[in-house]
């Protein structure tokens, strides 16, 4: 019963509330290894769902069931010895929401039912508000407000999307169960006009959690007030849930023979965030806001693969995992230096490679691997992406991302190198320590071992997954 | 039964409007209440009028109408009363003016609904024109009002609207129970959130006025 995967997050979520503090935070690290473990009997295909109107196991619920699983053991590590060694306040709310954040992006992940999956995509938004809130400063009050509303009100959207799928299958006259699995069964004969119209409504919804411009103006603000393990999770794990949703409608546009409609629309979303991150990191006071655009720029670059399609899904899908792990490892690292320096203003914090040694190593590595260089997985990610670009004759598209990247990679390194050599007045508050940065260790790890070794299982279930848009290396 | 039905859907036409021309927001949040269980009775009506029985849905439409008319409205109820308001509702758009707006959204939604040319059942394009005007009032009422609390209204209504829309657009035979009450309960769990941060907002800042937060921006 594969349905234990979020289950059992969202019990022992419940659990933390009601127990001491020392054993809510065993708790969470026995769940994120159990649910690594179940994760992994789901990938073998060792587990089936039984609630098959609701759940499914499908390859691309799988891909990031598994880098949400993975990088959530690493995190949660983090999160122990940061809420250790800081005295979080509210610490049981922390580990509760943390467990119930969990639980909900993996009922993502196994969503097969349209609706089903945007209930479950809500209540990611609602579990995780409490984690940007948990500090209680007036800017992480913003912060949480603009998240809550914005994207409440974007998913709405994506509910009445939801809707006009179903219209459309009406006016179809075709009567089966409403999910993914049976939809694209009978794509063909859905009405065009209201499934083109339902497209959109998803994507802007979905968009506005996934952070694509112009609907991202929620993300930067939330990444850099939440605590650092919360933005790792909400940057490497969430932003791929709410891809999920557009990826299976546009999985289901493409069968239904509107393929060339949806990629457009993915590809003008995906162009648009990559140059609105690249126009708002040039002069970026703030590394935690620094590394939120970023995200949003990384997730341009997948819809953008995702929409040109052929090897360039590929790319795309390689450039998920690998962002997860970078990003995810970035903003721990980011964390250390928030703790050390308690403060996110650039111009105070710098020379952190003489004064945190293993905590500038991961972080310049970091950079690199999200910039784009090798050995990191992004690069061969990015290759494949452009490469796809040209094989589709988007060369003007294919312009327009490059210029962004650099923009973007511009911006970046400015304050990369700042921080990393520059000057500093700033007293040091908190030394690094072993457990806070193991984990951006190994994430980073990670990207260089996919990038070097692709598994054969991952490699087929990220053929499987982009098989029904026509991707793969002979599309 | 179709009568019935356009007295519902006429009284939450009226509902929206008197939200857009009401200054006081314990007015606000009644309306809001009274909109919420007209909205839970709209299935059961149209369920009514096609096959003359009434089925398990009764049981549902319980649950939504203590959710909708009952437990959201308390939980701003509550809310507003431990609330510092110096001026309640301090529109950006005047009343007047929101009044008009929302009879150009009437207008506007009869037009789209007769335009979509849909083959709806006898007196769903009734249903779809509040639904639309409902939704679109809901957006107009989270972005012309200053105060946090109305735009969780605005929220409401939206929210409202759109459970109108799929009612009034998909057929019956697609709902499933655990589905419609996973929504509710987002909704009601999402109210439940809102609530607690106007509460922050307002000790923070001692008012919950939406300009204090805007110090957040590139």
């Amino acid at each position: 019963m594969i349905e234990y995967v979020f289950i059992l997050p969202i019990i022992g979520g419940l659990l933390a509330l009601f127990v001491p503090v020392v054993m809510a935070r065993g708790l969470l690290i026995l769940a994120a290894l159990f649910h690594l473990s179940l994760t992994v009997l789901g990938w073998m295909g060792k587990l089936a769902p039984v609630y098959v109107n609701y759940f499914r196991v499908t390859p691309e619920g799988m891909l990031v069931l598994m880098v949400t699983s993975f990088i959530f053991v690493f995190i949660s590590i983090y999160a122990v010895s940061y809420a250790y060694e800081t005295n979080l306040q509210n610490e049981r709310i922390f580990v509760s929401c943390m467990l119930l954040f969990l639980g909900t992006m993996s009922m993502v992940a196994l969503s097969d039912h349209p609706i089903m999956l945007w209930i479950a995509v809500e209540a990611t938004t609602l579990v995780s508000a409490p984690l940007i809130f948990i500090k209680r400063s007036k800017e992480a009050l913003e912060a949480t407000w603009k998240y809550v509303m914005i994207c409440s009100v974007g998913i709405a959207l994506a509910l009445l999307g939801c809707f006009f799928i179903t219209l459309s299958m009406d006016i179809g006259n075709i009567d089966v169960a409403l999910s993914f699995s049976s939809l694209n069964l009978v794509a063909k004969q859905l009405d065009p006009l209201w499934l083109k119209t339902g497209f959109v409504f998803i994507v802007i919804g979905f968009g506005t959690k996934m952070g694509l411009a112009p609907m991202h103006t929620w993300l930067p603000d939330a990444h850099s007030q939440a605590p650092s393990a919360a933005s790792a999770l909400l940057s490497g794990a969430l932003l791929n849930c709410a891809f999920l949703g557009i990826f299976k409608v546009n999985a289901l546009m493409h069968v239904a023979g509107l393929g060339g409609f949806s990629s457009n629309v993915l590809v003008a979303f995906g162009l648009l965030s990559v140059l609105v991150a690249g126009i708002f990191i040039l002069n970026q006071p703030d590394y935690k806001r620094m590394l939120a655009y970023s995200s949003i720029e990384n997730m341009g670059v997948i819809a953008f693969g995702i929409g040109v399609g052929g090897i360039a899904s590929f790319g795309a899908i390689i450039h998920l995992i690998h962002h997860s792990l970078l990003k995810s490892s970035l903003f721990l690292s980011a964390g250390n230096l928030l703790l050390g320096f308690g403060t996110k203003l650039v111009p105070k914090v710098g020379n952190i490679a003489k004064l945190f040694p293993a905590t500038f190593v991961s972080f310049f590595a970091g950079f690199a691997g999200i910039s784009g260089f090798p050995p990191f997985g992004v690069f061969i990610s990015e290759i494949l992406i452009i490469i796809g670009a040209f094989q589709a004759g988007r060369y003007g598209s294919v312009g327009i991302l490059i210029f962004g990247l650099l923009l973007v990679f511009a911006g970046a390194a400015r304050i990369v190198m700042d921080i990393s050599f520059g000057e500093t007045s700033q007293e040091v508050l908190v030394k690094e320590k072993f457990f806070r940065v193991m984990p951006s260790f190994v994430l980073l790890l990670t990207s260089i071992g996919l990038c070097l070794w692709l598994p054969n299982s991952i490699y087929q279930k990220i053929l499987h997954t982009i098989e029904i848009i026509g991707g793969g290396f002979h599309g | 039964m179709t009568h019935t039905t356009d007295t519902v859907l006429v009284i939450i036409l009226l509902s929206v409007l008197l939200s857009l021309g009401s200054s006081r927001l314990k007015a606000l949040v009644e309306t809001m209440a009274l909109q919420g269980i007209m909205v839970s009775l709209v299935p059961i009506l149209l369920d009514y009028g096609a096959d003359g029985h009434v089925g398990g849905s009764l049981i549902f439409v319980q649950i939504m109408i203590v959710i909708k008319g009952v437990l959201i409205p308390g939980l701003l109820f509550t809310a507003a009363r431990r609330m510092t308001i110096k001026r309640e509702i301090e529109p950006i758009i005047g009343y007047h003016a929101s009044l008009l707006a929302g009879l150009i959204m009437i207008m506007v939604s009869t037009l789209v609904t007769q335009r979509m040319h849909l083959t709806l059942p006898v007196g769903r394009e009734m249903l779809l024109t509040t639904a639309i005007t409902t939704l679109a009032a809901g957006l107009f009422l989270m972005m012309s009002r200053r105060k946090a609390i109305t735009q969780v209204i605005g929220y409401l209504m939206l929210e409202n609207g759109i459970y109108l829309v799929g009612t009034a657009l998909t057929k019956q035979s697609h709902t499933l129970y655990v589905i419609e009450f996973g929504v509710l309960l987002d909704l009601l769990v999402g109210v439940m959130i809102m609530g607690i941060i106007l509460n922050n907002i307002n000790h923070a800042f001692d008012d919950v006025d939406t300009t204090y937060l805007g110090s957040l921006k590139d």
